[in-house]
């Protein structure tokens, strides 16, 4: 430390200012007729877990696309990406495969981004949308316009409104305990049970046909996705991660309690409502596609703060680290017991469950994020 | 060190601060000397901590104000206000796994912004906080990892990092045994002849005498007593304080108040 802090630089030098430890730093000047600096820092590490991230997910993106009823060799599989290829394997690949793998990348995003959010938000790692009852709220509404109760919305839309009035009432009732603490998580638990018995009843009071054509929004699946619920989810990714890398900066310092971070200037009420509706969106959005994908919200953003950089919120690392989760989970669903194909949510299940009980009884567990 | 060529000011008017329906401070009047060690003392209730809540704008007045300069805090925005006050609550909690050095960068942030994440002057405050706080050696070390003195230098580092002329300090010391509460003291010390403002809320009333410049004697949610310790502390207002009755001595070394023969008042000398 002392030899570098006997070099300090002048105020001119400001292109040469040192970086802090395990930082790149990147500055320019502004061609304007007062020229300002600008400096951005990157986290080294968080560079390396986010390339690593992406590595392992093209990996199994490709492997995802070779492995099925049908298996492509690598060459195989390059041929046709490359537009060659016979004809089978082609539609395969570009009809069956590569729209649901689309599917598995952006509501692993959605889930493990809004995952990320809820628990920063709360400063708990449990509290990721899917257990504090978000996801069945949506998956109640999105059932109910599919079984018809006189409304004629599109599932995304209903799902949203079902997000939106999940996290509502949970909120409500955790007033007093405010986002944090297990009262507002216990609250959300019995706010998700509801919803969750809501579905059951409404898929009860129908006919077989119908009640099979809302099956996939309850237990999670990449088999069946509304093509427009699609594109409404690639769109609205797009902007909560945008929406999520500018809160970041006010993420990292809400992980401190409230009143250190509204003493270095966070207005901690407007965030808290920015934040949540963030998460809110993308868990609607996300429902919508692939129904309520359990644990993803929760092994994402784990995945991501265990590789990434302390200092800060990993929103692009939970992002890469929840497709990479869908993606794999999907993949074992699909050829674990082929030709039968069991749903990517009850693969994220059995995985999701242990590591929630680790997570609970782990002996040093401090659940801070 | 720091130089603050305008000293900021910070007073309250006709402040009233309650939880709920629960009136907590009592139409207070108060002004901060500016450069000075400002101690609020008082019984457990008295409104210590909420009052200072109040200066730091953490609980909105249910009447009167509190001015910076002259303005009232809650019209300034919330950045304004972090690179003029800073504040150290009780019991902060950081994240897992942050270091020293890390902590301390957040204090910079009031004064970056995205395009803006470190510049010369970022730097120059971190290692001049750093040096402050005497803990240019442990920089890399996991705030886990300190000792609990350490660790308080490291959160007052944070704010020092904040190059504000207010610092309010909520119970720096209750969690510390006797030689890490001199090290804090001794750090608040110096940066008061630095130029900053500093105000602690203490419940050791010999502490506040002996590193204080300025007593706020709250009782109830009003002051009962403000000016220099050795002005203003009696037998009569320990008494009234406190309940106990004991004997001052002047510390021949520094002529601050002792508190001698401590014991529980008499409600016949009360």
């Amino acid at each position: 430390m002392h030899d570098r802090t006997l070099d300090i630089p002048q105020l001119s030098d400001e292109v040469r200012v040192p970086a802090p430890p395990g930082s790149w730093r990147l500055a320019w000047r502004w061609p304007v007729a007062e020229p300002r600096w600008a400096s951005v820092l990157v986290e080294r590490r968080s560079v390396i877990a986010n390339l690593l991230l992406t590595v392992v997910l093209l990996l199994s993106s490709l492997m995802y696309l070779a492995v099925g009823s049908v298996v492509l060799g690598p060459l195989e599989l390059l041929a046709v990406l490359r537009g060659e290829g016979d004809m089978v394997a082609a539609f395969m690949v570009h009809e069956l495969r590569l729209p649901r793998l689309t599917a598995a990348w952006l509501t692993g995003a959605a889930f493990a981004v809004a995952g990320c959010l809820m628990q920063t938000l709360a400063r708990n790692r449990l509290a990721t949308p899917g257990i504090i009852g978000i996801d069945n709220g949506a998956t109640a509404f999105a059932v109910a316009s599919v079984v018809g109760i006189s409304v004629s919305l599109a599932p995304p839309a209903m799902a949203l409104m079902g997000a939106a009035t999940a996290a509502a009432i949970t909120f409500g009732l955790a007033v007093g305990g405010g986002t944090r603490g297990y009262r507002f998580i216990v609250a959300g638990i019995g706010v998700g049970a509801v919803f969750g018995a809501i579905t059951q009843l409404l898929l009860a009071r129908v006919g077989i046909d119908t009640a099979n054509a809302a099956y996939p929004w309850t237990i999670g699946t990449l088999n069946a996705r509304p093509a427009n619920a699609m594109v409404v989810l690639a769109v609205g990714l797009a902007i909560g991660l945008l929406l999520a890398m500018w809160l970041s900066r006010s993420l990292s310092l809400m992980r401190f309690s409230d009143a250190v971070a509204q003493g270095l200037g966070i207005v901690i009420q407007r965030r808290r409502w920015q934040v949540l509706t963030v998460s809110v969106l993308l868990t609607g959005l996300a429902v919508a596609v692939a129904g309520p994908v359990g644990m993803v919200g929760l092994i994402g953003p784990e995945i991501a703060r265990s590789l990434s950089s302390r200092r800060g919120v990993p929103i692009i690392g939970s992002a890469l680290a929840g497709a990479l989760v869908m993606v794999l989970s999907d993949l074992v669903g699909r050829v674990l017991l082929a030709p039968i194909e069991l749903p990517v949510g009850i693969v994220t299940a059995v995985v999701g469950g242990p590591w929630l009980l680790w997570i609970l009884l782990r002996p040093a567990s401090r659940n801070l994020v | 060190m720091n130089h603050y060529a305008n000293l900021a000011e910070l007073e309250a008017r006709a402040l009233s601060l309650a939880y709920g329906r629960t009136p907590v401070i009592d139409t207070l009047d108060m002004t901060l000397p500016p450069g000075r060690v400002t101690a609020i003392v008082g019984p457990n209730g008295c409104g210590k901590s909420t009052l200072l809540a109040g200066l730091a704008r953490l609980h909105v007045p249910g009447a009167g104000s509190v001015l910076l300069n002259g303005d009232d805090i809650q019209r300034l925005p919330a950045r304004t206000l972090a690179r003029q006050l800073a504040l150290l609550p009780q019991q902060a909690s950081a994240p897992e796994g942050l270091t020293v050095m890390d902590l301390i960068r957040f204090g910079r942030q009031p004064h970056q912004g995205w395009l803006s994440q470190w510049s010369a002057d970022d730097r120059q405050a971190v290692h001049d906080a750093l040096a402050a706080a005497d803990l240019e050696d442990l920089a890399e070390r996991p705030l886990d990892a300190l000792s609990g003195g350490q660790r308080q230098r490291a959160w007052i580092a944070m704010t020092i990092a904040q190059q504000t002329p207010l610092l309010l300090l909520d119970e720096p010391t209750s969690a510390l045994d006797l030689g890490h509460q001199i090290e804090v003291f001794e750090l608040v010390r110096r940066l008061a002849g630095g130029g900053r403002t500093v105000v602690m809320v203490l419940h050791d009333l010999s502490s506040a005498c002996r590193y204080a410049d300025h007593l706020l004697a709250l009782q109830g949610g009003r002051i009962v007593a403000a000016g220099p310790p050795n002005q203003v502390v009696t037998t009569d207002l320990v008494r009234h304080l406190y309940g106990i009755d004991c004997t001052l001595i002047i510390d021949p070394d520094t002529g601050a108040p002792l508190l001698g023969n401590i014991r529980r008042a008499h409600p016949s000398s009360a």
